[in-house]
């Protein structure tokens, strides 16, 4: 990947605020025409990351290049972000909203009309133009903050929960959109804790806990990495126990097993074979998703600190 | 600049809609106008009565006839008050007016009626006295001593000359007019800059504002913003202050030489230009560090108090005008514009003091530019929390969010 083709650069970077340490040398890149998943558990840091990369705080050390260098006033108008923090002017129209937001991205008057028709119209919101942004449903108002942060068609998004309170439906139409931006050859760093989205739109993901990055790199290799412990059997007869399976449970008239740690599924694979009360039809290690991963990397601090909290 | 523009626009439109704005802007000046109108309405509708006189001096001629701005005043003389209350109660007169026998030595004249005599009334018959006791002199004569004397005062140290009547209330009216009006611009403009401030956070929209257009920016375009409200505002106010001047005044200013006092307007413009964007970028300060907008209001209940600080001071600026009090207000920079411009109105201030006077409040000025610009990058995203003292300074002294407004966001 060229120099060019690089449009964040995070090197080392670390935040402290007082004695919290935020973020602690956390490195990653987004390059052109990539959906980038930036993953974590709440308070693990991804928005310290996304605020010191759009310069909204300066990171305590390490470097940051966006778009090829330090952050401009020019560059502003090349970088679309919704944050997490959701919110329009209550007191405005949804068109005269997205003008005005337009024109702060430095759209022409002309063409910040133009871009708002068309998604407007794109995410069925043409007939809601003139509502006041306070009349609009949560999901409206999700989808024009959208248009908001896009319509300016940057080179750089970021997003954070884009699809927090949609519907299948408006999922798809904004997926769509961003299929569409990154086939341009915009970059998309996506904020979520939807990892069916992750695996299905992000080719690179990084995946930060308490201020560390843990994974960081393409998501089949992230995935190749972890080995599923879980195999689904088909077979005629029933069963009861098999040695080195700790989880045995019938379903979908086979059986869902979950081995124990160190067993290789080739070794129960044998045993069930060798059992002359069953005849096995299918065995097939279960792939590992996304959502195990994070299970596993962060799932056991996360409860132990549950646990603490609640003690 | 083209992005605070767009900011100011927004800040302007989205408010001048809004209707307190508009109950602000024309409903003062409409109760202004109408409660200045109902007393010269019911004066033009006051219809001008028979009046008997008595002559208890005995120098007075016989008058049977007044004529006042179109009107006329019959006038009928009685031997004695006994026979004027006669005519009065039988109807043949409607007042009766007696001229005591005291009254060169200062007695006042007496009148008496079912009703309280109309100003126009009461001018017809300080004409019909005038006449009476002049009587048998030219015309001419008594027109002319009807105001015998418009005096022309030269200052013995400058030289400089001023004409009594309307050209003296103009050049005392001008300064205070502009001090009276930067007072209510505070109130209804820079005092509003706080909530606007916590509105805009509010409204969660910042986050996304803010990665288009810089803090500074986005403070500066507000105050533009709310100047040019302020700004709309003081135009309707003019506007409509100049019409009622010159629809119930007119004949008042006619044939006088007025001129307009550009020396009182220049300083106006200097003190209060800075002045209210200075009080302005206070009240925004005051915004970012309100957790809401309650607070922001009562915060700027405060700063309102220091705009209007000035008239709890007028006594003791009245009486020693050039006295250390009144050169310290004058100088300090919440109370430049109101006091500076009193004073103007009432001595000639010297120059140095009115240029000191600006160029503390310009300074100042720079400075809550620089100050507020700062807490708010600091803090601008800290929703619904006040800030403490030590959070303020904090933000000042860098730049960066708090640890507990990344700790809640993250």
């Amino acid at each position: 990947m060229s120099e060019n083709n690089v449009y964040l650069k995070i090197e080392d970077v670390s935040k402290s605020f007082g004695e919290v340490q935020a973020v602690r040398g956390v490195s990653f890149q987004v390059h052109a025409g990539e959906i980038f998943g930036l993953l974590g558990p709440n308070g693990a840091g991804k928005t310290t990351l996304i605020r010191s990369a759009l310069d909204i705080i300066k990171p305590t050390s390490g470097k940051i290049e966006i778009l090829g260098g330090a952050m401009t006033e020019e560059k502003k108008g090349r970088i679309g972000y919704l944050p997490e923090e959701r919110g329009l002017y209550d007191d405005m129209t949804l068109w005269d909203t997205l003008i005005y937001l337009g024109r702060l991205k430095g759209l022409t008057a002309k063409t910040a009309q133009e871009r708002s028709e068309k998604y407007l119209q794109e995410l069925d919101l043409w007939e809601a133009r003139e509502r006041k942004i306070q009349a609009l449903s949560r999901g409206m108002t999700q989808k024009a903050q959208f248009i908001a942060g896009v319509m300016h068609e940057p080179d750089l998004i970021i997003i954070d929960e884009p699809f927090s309170g949609l519907d299948p439906v408006n999922t798809r139409l904004i997926k769509q959109l961003l299929y569409r931006m990154r086939d341009r050859g915009a970059g998309i760093i996506m904020s979520t804790h939807q990892m069916v989205q992750v695996e299905e739109m992000c080719s690179r993901i990084l995946l930060i806990n308490q201020g560390e990055g843990v994974l960081y790199g393409k998501l089949d290799e992230i995935r190749s990495r972890f080995t599923s412990n879980t195999v689904e059997v088909d077979m005629d007869g029933e069963i009861d126990a098999v040695q080195g399976v700790v989880q045995l449970e019938p379903r979908n008239g086979g059986y869902h097993m979950v081995l124990g740690e160190g067993v290789r599924a080739e070794d129960v694979l044998q045993r069930l074979v060798s059992n002359p009360d069953v005849t096995v039809e299918r065995y097939e290690r279960v792939e590992i998703s996304l959502d195990d991963i994070f299970v596993q990397v962060v799932g056991g601090e996360v409860l132990n600190n549950a646990e603490e909290e609640a003690v | 600049m083209n992005k605070l523009w767009l900011v100011a626009k927004n800040t302007y439109l989205q408010r001048i809609r809004s209707s307190t704005f508009l109950l602000l802007t024309f409903g003062i000046p409409l109760i202004m106008i109408v409660a200045g109108a109902i007393p010269i309405l019911t004066e033009l509708r006051a219809e001008i009565p028979a009046v008997g006189y008595v002559d208890q001096t005995g120098k007075m001629g016989i008058v049977e006839r007044i004529e006042f701005e179109d009107e006329v005043l019959s006038l009928k003389p009685y031997p004695d008050g006994e026979a004027g209350l006669a005519g009065l109660e039988n109807g043949e007169i409607g007042g009766l007016l007696i001229l005591p026998a005291d009254y060169f030595e200062g007695g006042s004249p007496q009148y008496q009626a079912g009703k309280e005599p109309s100003e126009k009334l009461t001018e017809a018959m300080e004409e019909a006295i005038r006449t009476g006791l002049l009587s048998g002199a030219p015309a001419w004569q008594i027109e002319r001593l009807e105001d015998p004397a418009n005096f022309t005062y030269a200052a013995q140290s400058t030289g400089k000359q001023v004409s009594e009547g309307p050209a003296v209330i103009i050049r005392v009216a001008i300064p205070v007019f502009f001090a009276m009006v930067f007072v209510l611009t505070i109130f209804t403009g820079a005092n509003q800059m706080g909530s606007v401030m916590v509105q805009e956070k509010d409204q969660r929209a910042m986050e996304m504002v803010i990665t288009s257009i810089s803090p500074r920016e986005l403070v500066a375009g507000k105050v533009m913003g709310m100047t040019l409200l302020s700004m709309t505002q003081v135009a309707v106010w003019i506007l409509g202050a100049g019409t009622a001047v010159f629809l119930f005044f007119r004949e008042d200013l006619i044939g006088h030489a007025l001129s307009v006092p550009w020396n009182a307007l220049l300083w106006a413009g200097l003190l209060c230009v800075p002045g209210y964007f200075f009080f302005a970028l206070v009240g925004a300060g005051l915004g970012v560090i309100a957790g809401d907008v309650t607070q922001a209001r009562q915060l700027a209940g405060m700063l309102g108090f220091l705009g209007m600080g000035p008239l709890y001071f007028m006594g003791i600026i009245v009486n020693a005008v050039d006295g250390p009090l009144a050169v310290g207000l004058t100088l300090f920079p919440f109370t430049a514009p109101t006091i500076g411009l009193f004073r103007m109105a009432l001595t000639e201030v010297p120059t140095w003091q009115l240029l000191v006077s600006v160029l503390i409040l310009v300074g100042s000025l720079l400075l809550s530019i620089w100050l507020v610009a700062r807490v708010f990058r600091a803090t601008m995203l800290l929703y619904g929390q006040k800030l403490k003292p030590a959070e303020i300074m904090q933000a000042i002294s860098q730049s960066g969010l708090s640890a507990a407004a990344e700790g809640k966001e993250n």
